[in-house]
């Protein structure tokens, strides 16, 4: 078997679709209304979860409202509608111990069942008057503890993302596909400048080829999913202004080989400038997008996806997708290089 | 001739040679004082973050047109006597010497030109300073380099733009980013962070520009 | 109604139909454009989206399979003359 690695590539292709689109997300909790709350109130709030299933065991379902990482108040009633809506009831007391006028809470929910699910953030209770001390005194702590773990395999459910979390399979391996690729070629140019071996260029034009559409498939991949996300195709977000400059120069990489006659010529500066393309191109992949804020996960300010999201069951996707579509882009690149082989071929009878 | 005095002759020449005909100069200065005249008379009131931004711009293209003639615009003959005489390397590190010499000089047109009619923003003048030096250095290597590349080519002035201003992104973001702490736009510690990146930005491109210039040559 | 005018109708009316056939033939994917309020692709906890970002690759993939297919028509062509 020759040709193994496209039999890989094609297979890792179809584990990825499959269980990308087949395992199902953690439970989560939708949205809990009212999101406003009153201290002194006995508040009831009617919670919508996501992949839950609130009627199993719901004797043993627990509800907390949970204000910094030591307090926390119990839910006192917990009435379950049916398995994806249910309503809690906790005692909000008088006076908080806190002296901010508007504190956000965090909803936590755990059922044997689910596991545990949060709502981060997603509640603010309004102090009438502010008495830390009073707070202090009326506070009853409810201590959140042996919280349960849903057991299957299943994607993390993340609020804004929901079943787009999928997505990390099919966007983001574009790109380090595309880099991986890209990186290819570059090795190829500067064999090239080092044997002078014309077959050397062409696999560098094959390849680089590949990365560019590689590129322009994850940047409308990620424009669509950045619609559904964050509200627009293009936010200005560093990393797709990034990529759409690396596209610029590979595109200028091709009108440069387009200017050639001489083919001896051609190969020769062609690859001078993918190296010294590639080289600028690097910082600005790597460092800037740490230097400014981005939506992209990594940088500051991005509460969407945090480090606990690429968590081991999605790693088992996610790795092999970045290999899946390498691999394919390799298969398109021997294409293009065999094509350009013939023509070579054809030039020279 | 070693490789310095090399270096040293072709710089003179270069400033003999621009100091003779003295419209290629004047041309560029021409062109940064209209530029600015035009930015000022379509914006009128020009606030900080729009100056920062509008320096570096107006730079780029001055430069773009500042540099083009070192290969580009170069006659064929006078290249082939060069190189049949000179170290390869000698004749691009003239180049780029002379070069950012010349676009340090162009930044320094500009920022008294925005400055007269704009405004003059800065506030840490160290810092820009050390930035336009840097921005200088990095656009010399970058455009000089890229314009021996296009020089190769046929309709070489299209290509030149073409090839350059992506390339020259990365430097032109960061150089953005640190000028707007001179101008009091970003706050924080990390100044000198950037200013590291950029010297090694330069740095790594000199240092490739001077290893690929010679796979150029061989014509 | 002189020749000229009803000559100008009927372009009217053709140029009428053709858009509507257009607008019919890019009603599918109309719904790329949906905003908050009529949304398909935000239904179902956002899964089409991810089903419209599978798309967008096969797309691009039959694209990229054209135009390399176009080149290699080319080629053979090529061939061809020359033998």
């Amino acid at each position: 078997m020759k040709y193994w690695w496209k039999a890989l590539g094609v297979l890792i292709i179809l584990y990825i679709l499959l269980v990308g689109m087949l395992t199902p997300l953690k439970t989560g909790i939708l949205e809990a209304s009212p999101a406003n709350l009153h201290t002194g109130q006995e508040a009831t709030l009617t919670v919508k979860g996501y992949n839950s299933n609130f009627t199993l065991e719901k004797e043993k379902l627990r509800a907390w409202l949970k204000m910094d990482s030591t307090r926390a108040i119990a839910a006192t009633r917990i009435d379950v509608v049916d398995d994806r809506e249910v309503k809690l009831t906790f005692p909000i007391p008088a006076y908080l111990p806190v002296d901010q006028p508007v504190k956000d809470f965090t909803l936590l929910i755990d059922s044997p069942a689910d596991g545990a699910s949060v709502l981060p953030g997603g509640l603010v209770v309004t102090q009438d008057s502010i008495d830390t001390t009073k707070g202090d005194l009326l506070w009853v702590n409810a201590d959140i503890s042996q919280l349960h773990e849903k057991q299957a395999f299943t994607f993390p459910y993340r609020n804004i993302l929901y079943e787009t979390i999928r997505n990390t399979y099919y966007h983001v391996p574009m790109w380090m596909a595309m880099f991986i690729i890209l990186t290819a070629g570059v090795v190829f140019s500067i064999r090239f400048l080092w044997k002078a071996n014309p077959d050397d260029d062409r696999k560098a034009m094959a390849l680089t080829n590949v990365g560019l559409f590689l590129g322009i498939l994850g940047i409308v991949t990620g424009a669509i999913w950045a619609k559904y996300t964050w509200g627009k195709f293009w936010s200005w977000d560093v990393k797709q202004n990034m990529t759409a400059i690396a596209l610029l120069i590979y595109g200028a990489y091709f009108v440069l080989r387009g200017s050639f006659e001489d083919p001896e010529k051609k190969a020769r500066i062609s690859a001078v400038f993918n190296i010294f393309a590639y080289a600028s191109l690097v910082p600005l992949l790597y460092i800037i997008p740490k230097l400014t804020d981005s939506l992209h996960p990594g940088a500051g300010g991005n509460i969407a996806f945090g480090s606990q999201d690429l968590d081991n069951t999605m790693k088992l996707v996610f790795r092999p997708a970045i290999i899946g579509w390498t691999l394919i882009g390799l298969w398109i690149a021997e294409i293009i290089l065999r094509t350009a082989r013939l023509r070579e071929r054809l030039l020279e009878d | 001739m070693n490789l310095f005095a090399q270096i040293y002759h072709l710089v003179r020449k270069e400033f003999t040679l621009e100091w003779r005909q003295k419209f290629a100069i004047t041309g560029i200065l021409l062109y940064v004082l209209s530029t600015v005249f035009i930015v000022y008379i379509s914006f009128q009131n020009i606030g900080p973050q729009v100056w920062n931004v509008l320096f570096w711009v107006i730079m780029l293209f001055a430069s773009v047109n500042a540099v083009l003639k070192s290969f580009v615009q170069e006659s064929g003959y006078r290249q082939l006597y060069y190189y049949q005489l000179l170290h390869p390397i000698a004749i691009l590190l003239s180049k780029m010497i002379y070069n950012a010499a010349l676009l340090l000089l162009l930044g320094v047109l500009t920022f008294v030109a925005l400055g007269f009619v704009a405004g003059n923003p800065v506030q840490e003048a160290g810092n820009f300073a050390l930035a336009l030096f840097l921005g200088s250095l990095g656009f010399s290597i970058t455009f000089t380099f890229v314009s021996a590349i296009a020089a190769k080519a046929d309709n070489s002035s299209t290509l030149m733009a073409i090839l350059s201003f992506p390339v020259v992104i990365p430097i032109l973001l960061l150089l953005v980013n640190l000028s707007a702490h001179a101008v009091g736009l970003l706050g924080g510690t990390e100044i000198w962070e950037k200013i590291m990146l950029l010297a090694a930005v330069d740095l790594i491109l000199v240092a490739l520009a001077l290893v690929l210039f010679p796979f150029l040559w061989r014509d | 109604m002189d020749r000229k005018q009803f000559n100008g109708l009927n372009m009217l009316k053709a140029t009428k139909k053709a858009s509507t056939t257009l607008a019919l033939s890019l009603f599918p994917f109309s719904f790329l454009l949906a905003q908050e309020d009529t949304d398909f692709l935000r239904s179902m906890g956002k899964m089409y989206v991810v089903v419209a970002v599978l798309a967008a690759i096969f797309i691009g993939i039959v694209i990229y399979l054209v135009y390399l297919d176009r080149k290699l028509t080319k080629l053979e062509d090529q061939i061809k003359n020359h033998e």
